[in-house]
């Protein structure tokens, strides 16, 4: 090639490239994440962050509504009988994977069955579960031991949850995180590739077979305006805002509270307030060490501690906190006061006096934190103070965020640790109700109100039995709530459907650029 | 004494490296006097002042714990001279009595130095992180770290020095004299060796603050509560634009520390003797 | 040459040797059981007698190291507990991000660094010298995540001119554009790199310019920056081809930093993250695979350095 027409042939080529480049980025969507996910399959990984990107391709029988109500999805509709043990569900017939095939009802049956066995949160209803069989093409029952109130829930809760997967994949399949190559569902994006620290791309299916109705939460019709998603991990908070007021991503997420201010005011960014609240949650070691069986000791700990300063420093402006005690936020119909007197009360006189009584003598109570959450390490920093003056002898361990996992799993390690819980539409998900959690909550008035809680299915019924097991944490305080914390994100204003508010993870079909 | 009057020679003329050990005075004496000059407990959390700007009643204003970001700048130099020292010792202790003892010893040296070949081996930050990984968050094993990676250029330098100073014929008459080895290491050859290694230390210095800061930034350094100019920028890092004078100040305090300690080390070096010049590891 | 070659290959061969016993023990190192911390908090003892079998952690200490290393020397470096894939293709993923990163930054240091060194020597003692070199250092003593930052606010936010951060392949749509990705972070590198490199190429040239043949041209009256550029720097170049060694390395390890900043899919970043999400292996695989590379390009350097410069004793 002679000077001349390599020149020609490479400004081709950028011009090529710049191309491609503006016309793709008119229908992809860059979304700057916190991190890599660790895999994608919704069965076994309770991330939110693989559910932010996973639910756009794998859907469940049932999502929620705006209304935080189970509605049906890949399910057309379902009845149960009188005893309220058979549930019947008849399946959409229009639905099709990624792969082509249409979706029948054993499809459903062995993603159920994996997720039954090996699910994250599988064995909450199937240790209910007698048997599950396909009673047609497109219909499933299932036969409960025992009434069971939460089940829509459970089968609508995507994260960790029964994603549709088909069965040929669902063959063999156990604990394991499925491989990116068998990331095979039923939703408007299907799996284009991992590029590990890179990026996850998806990209619209064209067959996708929208369920009918007005858009309504996750619930309605779904229209995927993207060609396609990608999903870039930032790890950096302070990258992601630059980037995205950079142009360079067209939403990024967990953004501090503290620069609320000053990104809701520029009009280069769109704040997106997350409807659902976190909360953090400062779990009590009930297996191990001095806070074992120790009640009285406990409720003097949460009488020493005011929330709100640690909310103030971990958060910032008013409006992204509330120091709620009820464990559902306000407007939720979970939400009750049962027990809340004692959430903050901030006491150090009388925790002093209580502790006494307690039988403490000054022993050191283990507290971990970690770094990786800086409101975890900033909430914790507070307390620790509080129950310094309230004559508490505590060693803040800080941690990465592996390290405390390790840890907590190991009884004789800790007394304290900081975690905190997403929200969830059903207060059965909360952590502190798994009798395996870390912190091993397992007293019989817990064992004998949560038979209760699952066995009921009147909603009412359900709400009063949440009531008292609220009230029962208080009293026994396996965990200590922080408070409610409103989580945001921002976009580029160009984002068009992103409503005002984020359900539990934000979704782009209905979104366009 | 003697190194003293080393330094002085050195910055005559030099007006850059003066002001630069200025301010190192500065430093240390805020390092060491912090509990008075620090009008505020570093520690202690005001949730109602966070992130007030600089003014009166907080010189540099408040971080988002409400804590006084003058007086943990203050105790920021403390932290600064505790790494600083810390890492030289550690560095001159193991690197320099290796480097030194191979050079004198050569069948020992042979092996020694072969080891030191090693762990040169692994890029300095990458060794401080895969230590740090091993060992807890805490202020020993960030010097511990910090010193060690600076062992190994440490040896190889003062190796390479004793070499070339053994055979002199003032180390000849002193073994004619009847010397032992001791004495003729500590003795005769170490003062010899002074102030290169002061100039080397100088570097080492100024290089930990900057280790220990990326260390900080990539939280495997320092525990985060201790108040330390690279955890201030660690943990303040997403306020710099709502806040910014918790990046500027803190981040021009080690600019300025780190400068004035090249300054000065660059400005010694050219007064030492100039056989040993070019061993000396430096900006 | 190829003798001197050889016979430094050779002695490339115990070192690296220790190395890997190095790199290997560094498993063994971690507090606790290496095998319940893979596993994590919801493994039964069963799984985790299977994976210290699996892992061949019950067998004596040399036993797992020659095992391990005859792997390493078949190019198994085991499988990320993270990504459950090759820890060798994890590492091979950030390769081109790294290896652009680091090439990027030395020719930035090389078209900053020679020239200014140049000017610094030829105008020794004077005010240019004084300004450049104490630029120079002042640089150096900048840290890298701090200038960093306010890079990505002035030029990515405030100007709009370079985009902030990550880095799509150049075998991806935009192809070679993409390098664009790189010059804030290059530049963020370069800077502390670069004053090491004055410094060199000032002080040799300073060297050089006091042998005779260069003092001849410049009582013949030719222009100082001239000779200096025709006689001095071709002679100074061997000295900073030498320091490029050092240099080169200190990229792939400073990258560490900036790559976080940028969130950049480097090998940088993979050692933070995997420390972050214990991923041991791939930390293991990945100090391994710098080592060796560093080793080697030193070696490189060296032998460059010595066919280059006919006075550097062989021996």
């Amino acid at each position: 090639m002679n000077r001349d027409t390599r020149w020609k042939a490479i400004y081709a080529v950028v011009a090529l490239c710049l191309a491609v480049s503006t016309a793709n980025a008119a229908t992809t969507l860059r979304y700057a994440t916190v991190g890599e996910p660790p895999s994608l399959d919704q069965h076994v990984v309770t991330s939110d962050l693989a559910t932010t990107i996973a639910h756009h391709m794998f859907e469940g029988l049932y999502t929620f509504n705006a209304a935080n109500a189970p509605v049906p999805l890949l399910a057309a509709s379902d009845s149960m009988s009188d005893d309220g043990k058979v549930i019947t569900i008849t399946l959409r017939d229009d639905v099709t994977f990624h792969n082509g095939q249409a979706m029948t009802s054993a499809d459903v049956i062995a993603s159920l069955q994996r997720w039954g066995e090996f699910g994250s949160r599988g064995g909450l209803l199937f240790g209910n579960v007698s048997g599950i069989e396909a009673t047609g093409d497109h219909e499933i029952t299932i036969n409960l031991s025992e009434p069971f109130g939460p089940w829509k829930n459970l089968l609508a809760f995507i994260n960790g949850g029964p994603a549709i997967y088909p069965a040929s994949i669902m063959e063999g399949a156990t604990k394991e995180p499925l491989k990116p190559e068998d990331y095979i569902g039923t939703g408007p994006y299907q799996f284009t590739e991992w590029q590990p620290n890179r990026h996850v791309e998806l990209s619209r299916f064209d067959a996708y077979a929208s369920p009918e109705g007005e858009a309504d939460g996750y619930a309605g019709e779904r229209k995927a305006e993207f060609d396609s998603l990608k999903f870039f991990p930032v790890p950096d908070v302070g990258t992601r805002v630059a980037g995205l007021q950079a142009g360079d991503y067209d939403y990024a997420e967990s953004i501090p509270g503290d620069l609320y201010a000053s990104l809701d005011a520029d009009s280069n960014v769109s704040t997106i307030l997350n409807g659902g609240p976190i909360f953090g949650l400062v779990f009590m070691n009930s297996k191990e060490g001095p806070l074992k069986e120790n009640f009285a000791l406990r409720r003097a700990i949460q009488t020493a501690i005011d929330k709100t300063p640690a909310l103030q420093v971990a958060i910032g402006p008013e409006g992204l906190w509330k120091a709620n005690g009820s464990f559902l936020p306000e407007g939720n119909v979970w939400f009750n006061d049962s027990g809340v007197d004692n959430f903050s009360r901030g006491d150090a006189e009388a925790a002093k006096a209580m502790a006494a009584e307690a039988g403490y003598t000054g022993d050191p109570i283990k507290f971990m934190v970690s770094t990786n959450y800086p409101f975890h390490y900033d909430s914790a920093i507070v307390y620790t103070k509080q129950l310094a003056q309230a004559g508490f002898n505590v060693d803040l361990q800080v941690y990465d965020w592996a390290t405390l996992i390790e840890k907590r799993a190991q009884p004789d390690q800790w007394d304290l640790f900081f975690t905190h819980h997403g929200f969830v539409p059903d207060p059965i998900l909360i952590s502190v109700m798994n009798d395996n959690y870390p912190g091993w909550w397992t007293t019989e008035e817990k064992a004998a109100l949560k038979a209760k809680f699952t066995a009921s299915s009147d909603p009412a019924e359900r709400q009063a039995i949440w009531g008292e097991i609220q009230a029962l944490i208080y009293e026994q305080v396996p965990t200590m709530k922080t408070g409610d914390v409103y989580t945001y994100n921002i976009a580029s204003p160009e984002l068009q459907g992103l409503g005002d508010a984020t359900l539990i993870w934000p979704h782009f079909w209905n979104v366009s650029k | 004494m003697k190194l003293l009057t080393f330094v002085k020679e050195a910055l005559e003329g030099r007006k850059l490296a003066t002001a630069g050990a200025i301010w190192l005075l500065i430093i240390v004496v805020a390092g060491i006097a912090a509990p008075l000059i620090a009008p505020f407990d570093p520690l202690e959390i005001d949730p109602i002042a966070r992130l007030s700007e600089p003014g009166t009643p907080y010189l540099f204003g408040t971080d988002h714990f409400g804590r006084d970001t003058f007086s943990r700048a203050v105790y920021g130099a403390r932290m600064a001279l505790i790494i600083g020292i810390g890492s030289v010792m550690v560095a001159l202790l193991c690197g320099g009595l290796v480097g030194m003892l191979s050079g004198y010893f050569t069948g020992l040296g042979h092996v020694l130095m072969r080891m030191v070949d090693v762990l040169m081996a692994f890029p300095a930050l990458l060794l401080a992180l895969v230590l740090m990984t091993v060992l807890e968050r805490s202020v020993f094993n960030t010097i511990l770290v910090i010193g060690i990676v600076y062992a190994t250029t440490t040896a190889r330098i003062l190796f390479g020095m004793m070499l070339k100073l053994k055979n002199e014929v003032f180390i000849d008459a002193a073994r004619c004299s009847g010397a032992g080895h001791l004495s003729l290491l500590f003795r005769h050859i170490l003062p010899n060796l002074l102030s290169p290694i002061l100039v080397q230390a100088t570097f080492i210095f100024a290089f930990a603050q900057l280790q220990a800061a990326a260390l900080d930034f990539l939280g495997l350094g320092l525990p985060p509560e201790v108040p330390s100019w690279g955890n201030m920028l660690a943990e303040e890092r997403i306020y710099i634009t709502r806040a910014p004078w918790l990046l500027i100040f803190p981040g021009v305090l080690i600019i300025l520390s780190v400068f004035s300690m090249n300054l000065l080390g660059d400005a010694l070096r050219d007064r030492i003797d100039p056989r040993f010049k070019d061993d000396i590891a430096g900006v | 040459m190829i003798a001197y070659t050889f016979k430094r290959l050779l002695t490339l061969v115990p070192t690296l040797l220790a190395a890997s016993v190095l790199v290997f023990l560094f498993i063994h190192l971690i507090p606790g059981d290496p095998a319940a911390i893979l596993l994590g908090d919801t493994a039964t003892p069963e799984e985790i007698l299977a994976l210290t079998r699996e892992l061949g952690l019950d067998r004596p200490l040399w036993q797992q190291y020659v095992l391990w290393f005859k792997n390493v020397l078949s190019g198994d470096l085991g499988r990320s507990l993270f990504f459950d894939t090759p820890v060798l293709q994890v590492i091979a993923d950030g390769a081109e991000t790294s290896i652009l990163l680091a090439l990027l930054t030395m020719f930035w240091i090389v078209i900053l660094g020679i020239p200014i060194g140049i000017v610094s020597a030829s105008y020794k003692g004077t005010w240019i010298d004084q300004v450049t070199s104490g630029f120079a250092m002042l640089f150096a003593s900048i840290p890298t995540f701090w200038l960093g930052l306010y890079l990505i606010l002035i030029f990515s936010v405030g100007l709009g001119w370079l985009p902030s951060s990550g880095f799509p392949s150049v075998s991806d749509e935009g192809g070679w554009t993409n390098m664009r990705y790189l010059i804030l972070p290059s530049l963020t590198l370069a800077a502390p790199n670069a004053a090491l490199i004055i410094r060199l190429v000032r002080s040799s040239m300073l060297d050089v310019s006091r042998e005779d043949h260069v003092r001849t041209a410049r009582s013949k009256g030719l222009h100082p920056a001239r000779v200096a550029i025709k006689h001095v720097f071709r002679n100074a170049l061997i000295a900073v081809a030498a320091a490029f060694g050092f240099t080169f390395a200190a990229l792939i390890s400073e990258a560490v930093v900036t790559e976080t900043v940028f969130s950049l899919p480097g090998i940088g970043r993979l050692v933070v993250q995997s420390i972050l999400r214990r991923d041991y292996p791939v930390i293991q695989g990945v100090i391994l695979i710098i080592v060796v590379l560093y080793m080697f390009v030193n070696l490189l350097v060296d032998l460059a350095y010595a066919w280059l410069d006919p006075r550097v004793s062989l021996s």
